[in-house]
């Protein structure tokens, strides 16, 4: 019992100086599941088996779980500044903190050399779960009734902060494609611009089959600076006379 | 303490399977590194170390959380009750039926209102 | 082996909040299946008539059943428990009349279309151009109000930790979802939960050291092995410290009540109205139970600590709100201030400090809601005009409204002829048969400093000349107008009839042990 006690009691004080001093927020998560499975074990050994059993389903399992939902949420990272904006409250509260723990250390110190009781508590309905039982279902039945409101707040409130109805309709690829179609904007892509060997540059706009130029297929950024270029009209004549000997043609202009 | 062995038991089996998968890994796995094997999913580009949002989760993992934790603190009270039900009889199970179907009333308000929907 | 007995319950007894807490679970089911158009007038329906049978089945219960422990010893049924509780669905029942109202502001009640949305944002927009409602106000308001109501009759420590925790649960959320300056009530939100949730560890802390003195957390067990003992014991004066933290906090007096003008001034006015008025009943309820019953044989341990505590929450509630240039932080430190008066006959520790504590929380109550009811009505565009400047020359544009909120406020400097001065005669009488005479010279002196701010404020709404910036007064629904009515005629009433209701507080008067 001894030798139990003086293992879990120092791996749980590592647990908490790892928790205290690591510089990740996740490694202390985990340190503190070290400390929190090593007073489950206590628990059990104190015979309080129940205790036990819900330290490691709840805490372990349950509060370490939100512990990391909450890092994960507000992305806590060892980068973070961790300087306080009022000065002076770090010596102060360890100073409180200090003193608060010293004066309860000291009374419950004081007063609880004696345990009594526990085998007959333990026994009296065969069983530490039974006894609890017996408890929930009879004298406190009350309380553990009105846990069940508690919980239904619980999800309520939840719901309430973190879920977000949808308010406008859903944007999948059909209801996308068919507002791009209603918008009345050509709904393809557009012609590249036409670059040819005079210019060899985007800044010349494609030309149609009957020889009109498709501003569009200039990139909107040189629209916008003003930067586009006429076609020259003898420049494509004299291109088309070198192609085909001056017949006219249906090649309008070279992409 | 003797009802306490078989747990005991069971931790040291798992605790022991750990620690045999990590080590046995080691020794019997075929070890041909090269650089390119040990790059990140062998292909594409390297993650970068802050992904966008600073490596925050979208809020919706709260929702399933808090449904956890509460699904998880009923199991605490069904923990006795199971355990008692011979001596607890009728009562107790009506009382615990009026429990659980409390606790299904939140479980319905987030059903309909979209909340375990994932999109 | 003993076989598990079954516990006997009687449920006529335990009907009150059987109701409320039924009616609550309902309503999340409406909240579920109800298409949303539906859902308010529901949830209006369903939360004012469970408030109504609760306070019917109170007095059916006060008339009809034997004092004593129910429900197993968890719950005790007695003249104090059911004064507070027809109280609390009193003035819970009057907050959700000013709750319900939509004609005061544009944009619906008090409370955002939908909390999830982003302060400012397009879904924001979205919501109030939709006019919708977050109608899970109902179901939480009802959560609490159970809560409430197991708070003040709760016979053990662990069933009023889980009360205390049902009905804070409700408001930490209900503080933060207001429609107007959401980041504010944001941030209250979060201030008063992370508060709350260290004061309930606190006073968690303080029952564990009570079980580990002695042995049991029932009220009478534990009142038992405090009269056995024979010197003073670290572990139990731990305890009691630890206990009577958690539940002056809730109270808000003055080293534990940091939150209460910050959460005041964050949380939608007709929660503000509520916490001050119901929240503070139930709390007073619990303190009035815990120090009297389990802990009462402990009272030359706990007297001098109340002395201080009510001393300086009278005196600093009273000075800090002459500073106040916001009407709810000023309210909140009135508040403040009130709760002081309430512990001063507190620690009078005897059954006439009890019905003093009793008609001066019944006065108090109706009074506060009835002043956050009209603060709701001064508006301008942006919402409700808070600032104490914006009040100038009220009086002229609306008399009716001046002159309720005048007699409320004479009401709070404690005037005759309005239920302030009865209920602040009733403790001052008490305190000096108990002996508390410095405690009631420091009272006087608070009143006489809160009773300067109200004057200015009073000749601020008469005899100031309105600035530009001046609020107008937004014709409210009849709802509105019943709540602040009952509250305002109940003032009067009871300063100028107040026998009836003394004789009855007198009778009430006694806790079961």
């Amino acid at each position: 019992m001894t030798f139990l006690f003086w293992i879990l009691a120092t791996l749980s004080v590592i647990g908490g100086l790892g928790m205290l001093l690591s510089r990740k927020a996740v490694h202390s998560a985990l340190w503190l599941a070290l400390t929190m499975m090593c007073l489950a074990v206590l628990y059990v050994a104190q015979s309080a088996v129940f205790l036990g059993t819900v330290q490691v389903i709840v805490y372990t399992g349950a509060v370490m779980m939100l512990f990391l939902f909450v890092l994960m949420l507000i992305g806590v990272s060892a980068a973070d500044s961790l300087r306080e904006s009022i000065r002076g409250q770090r010596p102060v509260a360890v100073l409180v903190a200090v003193a608060l723990g010293a004066t309860l250390i000291a009374a419950v110190g004081n007063a609880l050399d004696f345990s009594v009781g526990l085998q007959a508590a333990n026994a009296e309905y065969g069983g530490n779960v039974q006894g609890l039982a017996a408890l929930m279902f009879g004298r406190y039945l009350i309380a553990f009734e009105a846990t069940a409101a508690l919980l239904i707040t619980a999800a309520l409130g939840a719901t309430i902060l973190a879920h977000r109805e949808r308010l406008f309709p859903r944007q999948d690829q059909r209801t996308r494609s068919v507002e791009r179609f209603r918008s009345g904007v050509h709904p393809g892509q557009r012609p590249s611009p036409g670059v040819y060997a005079r210019h060899n540059a985007v800044d010349v706009p494609a030309l149609l089959p009957d020889g009109s130029a498709v501003p569009d297929s200039i990139p909107g950024p040189l629209r916008a600076r003003g930067t586009v270029r006429e076609i020259d009209a003898t420049a494509t004549e004299e291109v088309l006379d070198r192609l085909v000997g001056g017949a006219a043609s249906d090649t309008g202009g070279e992409r | 303490m003797n009802a306490a062995w078989p747990i005991v038991a069971l931790g040291g089996l798992a605790f022991a399977f750990a620690a045999f998968s990590v080590v046995i890994a080691a020794f019997t796995g075929p070890k041909r590194f090269n650089r390119a094997k040990v790059a990140a999913y062998e292909c594409g580009i390297e993650p970068t170390p802050q992904p966008i949002g600073g490596g925050r989760f979208p809020v919706k993992y709260y929702l399933v959380a808090m449904m956890f934790i509460i699904f998880d603190i009923e199991l605490v009270f069904l923990y006795p009750w199971a355990v008692a039900f011979d001596q607890l009889g009728l009562f107790g199970f009506i009382a615990m039926m009026l429990f659980l179907i409390n606790l299904i009333v939140p479980y319905l308000y987030e059903w309909r209102r979209g909340g375990l929907e994932w999109d | 082996m003993t076989p598990i007995s079954v516990v006997d319950i009687d449920y006529v007894a335990l009907a009150p909040v059987i109701i409320v807490l039924v009616a609550a679970v309902i309503g999340v089911l409406l909240e579920a299946f109800l298409p949303e158009a539906a859902r308010r007038s529901g949830q209006l329906l369903l939360t004012g008539s469970a408030v109504a049978l609760a306070f019917l089945t109170v007095l059916i219960v006060a008339a009809s059943r034997p004092f004593g422990p129910i429900a197993g010893g968890s719950l005790m049924l007695d003249g104090p428990g059911l004064f507070l509780q027809g109280l609390i669905l009193l003035t819970s029942g009057t907050a959700i009349l000013i709750m319900a109202d939509r004609r005061v502001d544009p944009g619906g009640d008090a409370f955002a279309g939908r909390v999830s949305t982003l302060p400012g944002g397009e879904e924001e927009r979205e919501v109030s151009r939709r006019g919708l409602m977050q109608t899970e106000v109902w179901p939480l308001m009802l959560f609490c109000i159970g809560g409430l109501l197991l708070f003040v009759t709760s016979n053990d420590l662990l069933t009023l930790f889980i009360a205390l925790e049902i009905l804070s649960l409700p408001l930490y959320l209900l503080v933060g979802m207001a429609r107007r300056r959401r980041l504010l009530s944001q941030e209250a939100a979060l201030k008063y939960f992370l508060m709350g949730a260290l004061a309930s560890a606190i006073l968690l802390f303080g029952s564990a050291l009570a079980y580990a003195y002695a042995g049991t957390i029932e009220f009478a067990g534990i009142a038992e092995r405090i009269s056995e003992r024979t010197t003073a014991n670290t572990l139990v004066i731990a305890a009691v410290a630890l206990i009577l933290v958690g539940l002056l906090f809730k109270i808000g007096a003055v080293p534990f009540g940091q939150w209460v003008p910050d959460v005041y001034q964050g949380a939608p006015t007709p929660v503000t109205g509520f916490m001050a008025a119901a929240v503070k009943v139930a709390a007073v309820g619990a303190l009035l139970r815990v120090l009297y019953v389990p802990f009462g044989g402990m009272r030359w341990e706990w007297e001098p600590v109340l002395w201080i505590v009510a001393s300086l929450t009278m005196l600093i509630g009273s000075l800090v709100a002459l500073a106040q240039s916001d009407i709810k932080r000023m309210l909140a430190y009135s508040s403040i201030a009130n709760a002081g008066f309430i512990l001063i006959g507190v620690a009078a520790a005897d059954q006439v400090g009890l019905s003093s504590v009793l008609f001066y929380l019944l006065a108090y109550s109706v009074a506060t809601l009835a002043a956050f009811g009209i603060v709701t009505m001064v508006r301008v565009p942006t919402g409700e005009a808070t600032s104490l400047e914006q009040w100038a020359g009220i009086g002229r544009r609306s008399p009716l409204l001046a002159t309720a909120f005048s007699l409320i406020l004479l009401s709070f400097a404690g005037i005759p002829l309005t239920a302030g001065f009865i209920a602040k005669f009733g403790v001052f009488t008490a305190a000096i048969t108990a002996g508390a005479l410095p405690l009631v010279i420091v009272g006087i002196v608070a009143s006489a400093i809160a009773a300067a701010l109200y004057v200015r404020i009073i000749v601020r709404m008469y005899f100031t000349d309105p600035v530009s910036a001046s609020a107008g007064v937004a014709s409210p629904s009849p709802l509105t107008v019943a709540g602040v009515g009952l509250g305002v005629a109940l003032t009067v009433i009871l300063g100028v009839f107040p026998q009836p209701v003394l004789n009855l507080v007198e009778q009430t008067s006694i806790f079961v042990r």
